[in-house]
């Protein structure tokens, strides 16, 4: 019966790509059957070549490295300064949260994009600036996400670590920790994603490398191949980053996984 | 084996109300009881009247207002690894295997893993779950895991165990399985146990003695003797013995009055306040609680 089973997934596989299959068929046949102008959007095919060129001379390599070292500084700190401080604020002092949280609300509500300026005038057009808004947006899923999964861990497990005597350390680091994780995940993956939407917006804006800043600077010099093959990339990058992520958590909850199969 | 005794044991609880005013919500209003050591004690009382709050004290997760209530002569100052709880249900981390969740307690008092390891299989077997160590608490039946939560209680090998509706969510068959483990496990070791349930014949099954409370704030109305040897228990046709029977219909009309005590309670709440809906939600739960008491 495994053929069987192989029949369906490979089914399964066609159906989920058909759509997407029919998306760049029509992309490619568009420009020859005069529906779209090739130089202004060129067709699959031309970007394909060229996204291979990039990879072959290393440029792209270049860019995705200098792009993926912000994220990942900007990722780390925020995660460095959010996690403890998220811990400290659902797990301690009910009293300074009740003062904090309509600042912190008001705080991570800001639009990041109207703050890029407010980043620069601080920190310079350099790479202080763009790791900082990086950091900026990464840290309120992580924070929020992490008081909340605090909060609503149920009083019950609390119970029974108190009852078998648990130091306060120990029933953080074995009852309310692990009953929260699932939350601090979902926050960590969120900020993962918002890191990239931020990145590419900082590179767009005075740098000098990176995937964004490859995207304006094709336009710029009106190389539209070059341009898509970039944002080509991002969008691939961005789904490894999310598949990374999901992979991990996967790992790291692997009792949880069990419930939805 | 462990004598406990509460003294007038009172507890109010405090509501916050907007600002900084408080509710008062006097839950016990001074208990008063005994349990001799390898004594089993089981609580029965309308839903609401404090039970758990009772346990909870005994177990040094709260401080009475006012009274003791002490462990062989000392007051209960905090929670003790010779005291352990078994709660009604989900208590089992989900993040752990039964393995691990029987482990849990002991990892702060004994640092050989092996050891740790060899104490938590004993324990699953003990209560019918060899072979069940890798499982995690969602792969178990209701039933199953309570018998985990009773193997991570014993496991701490306390003198004391406290039990807080632990079959309440079971069915009628899983938790006349699990009644007779108890009642096994709870006397070839000898311990002490506190018993809460809702259910008569649950209490006079497995209780040495029965108290019976009052409604809220509650205290020990009676405590009734039960004059059933461990044989007699340990037979098929138990509950048609005559002093099963007369023990049942004694606890069946102390309970009736306290029940009635709580319905007019709640029709002058009806009375006095037609908008609070809130209230009026509470009503009608401790009225459905009644008459799953009448039920039983
Ligand atoms: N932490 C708490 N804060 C406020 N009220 C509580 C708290 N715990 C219990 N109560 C109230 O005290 C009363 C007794 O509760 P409980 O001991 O849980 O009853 P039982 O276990 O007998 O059903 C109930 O009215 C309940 O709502
Ligand atoms: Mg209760």
């Amino acid at each position: 019966m495994v053929s069987d089973k192989f029949v369906k997934k490979l089914k399964t596989f066609a159906l989920k790509s058909s759509a997407i299959v029919a998306f760049v068929l029509l992309w490619e046949a568009a420009p020859h059957l005069g529906l779209i102008d090739p130089i202004f959007i060129p067709p699959p095919s031309v970007i394909a070549v060229k996204l291979y060129q990039l990879l072959l001379s290393g440029e792209l390599l270049v860019h995705t490295a200098a792009s993926l070292e912000r994220v990942f500084l900007g990722f780390i700190i925020a995660l460095a300064i959010a996690l403890p401080l998220g811990f400290l604020i659902g797990g301690w002092f009910k009293t300074f949260e009740t003062a904090v949280d309509p600042l912190l609300q008001v705080l991570g509500q800001a639009n990041p994009f109207t703050l890029f300026p407010v980043f620069m005038a601080l920190l310079g057009i350099g790479e202080l600036s763009k790791i900082g808004i990086i950091y900026w947006v990464c840290q309120w899923p992580v924070l929020f996400n992490t008081v909340s999964g605090i909060k609503s861990v149920d009083p019950v497990y609390i119970k029974v670590g108190r009852s078998m005597g648990l130091t306060k350390f120990n029933l953080f680091k074995k009852v309310l920790l692990p009953a929260a994780l699932p939350a601090i995940f979902t926050g960590i993956r969120m900020s993962a994603v918002f890191a990239f939407f931020m990145l590419i917006g900082a590179e767009m804006i005075g740098a000098h490398s990176g995937l964004g800043f490859l995207i304006i600077q094709s336009q710029a010099v009106f190389n539209m191949p070059k341009m898509y093959a970039s944002i080509v990339s991002v969008a691939l990058l961005g789904i490894a980053i999310n598949y990374i992520m999901i992979k991990f958590e996967r790992k790291a909850m692997s009792w949880k996984e069990d419930i939805a199969a | 084996m462990a004598k406990i005794r509460a003294d007038n044991v009172k507890k109010t609880f405090k509501i916050k109300k907007e600002g900084n005013e408080f509710d008062e919500l006097p839950a016990l209003a001074g208990v008063n009881l005994e349990i001799d050591p390898g004594e089993f004690m089981v609580i029965v009382g309308p839903s609401g009247c404090g039970k758990s709050t009772f346990l909870d004290l005994v177990g040094g997760l709260t401080h009475p207002d006012e009274g003791t209530i002490a462990i062989d002569g000392k007051p209960i100052t905090g929670p003790s690894r010779d005291r352990a709880i078994v709660f009604q249900q989900n208590a089992l981390f989900p993040w752990r295997t039964t393995l691990g969740n029987v482990e849990f307690g002991l990892e702060s008092i004994n640092p050989d893993q092996d050891e740790r390891r060899e104490i938590a299989l004993d324990y699953l077997s003990l209560v019918g779950l060899s072979g069940y160590h890798n499982h995690y608490p969602h792969q178990l039946s209701g039933g199953m895991k309570q018998r985990v939560s009773i193997a991570r209680a014993l496991a701490l090998n306390p003198s004391i165990m406290l039990m807080d509706e632990p079959l309440a969510a079971l069915d009628a068959q899983t938790r006349e399985f699990l009644q007779r483990d108890i009642l096994r496990i709870s006397k070839e070791s000898r311990k002490t146990v506190l018993f809460i349930t809702h259910s008569i014949d649950e209490a006079v099954f497995l209780g040495d003695k029965v108290a019976v409370m009052s409604a809220r704030p509650g205290v020990i109305k009676r405590v009734v003797d039960i004059p059933l040897t461990a044989e007699e228990r340990a037979s098929d046709d138990v509950v048609a013995a005559t002093e099963f029977v007369q023990s049942r219909q004694l606890l069946w009309r102390l309970l009736k009055e306290e029940v009635v005590k709580v319905e007019e309670a709640q029709s002058n709440i009806h009375a006095e306040d037609h908008s609070n809906s809130l209230l009026l939600d509470k009503k009608t739960g401790l009225i459905n609680s009644v008459r799953a008491f009448a039920r039983i």
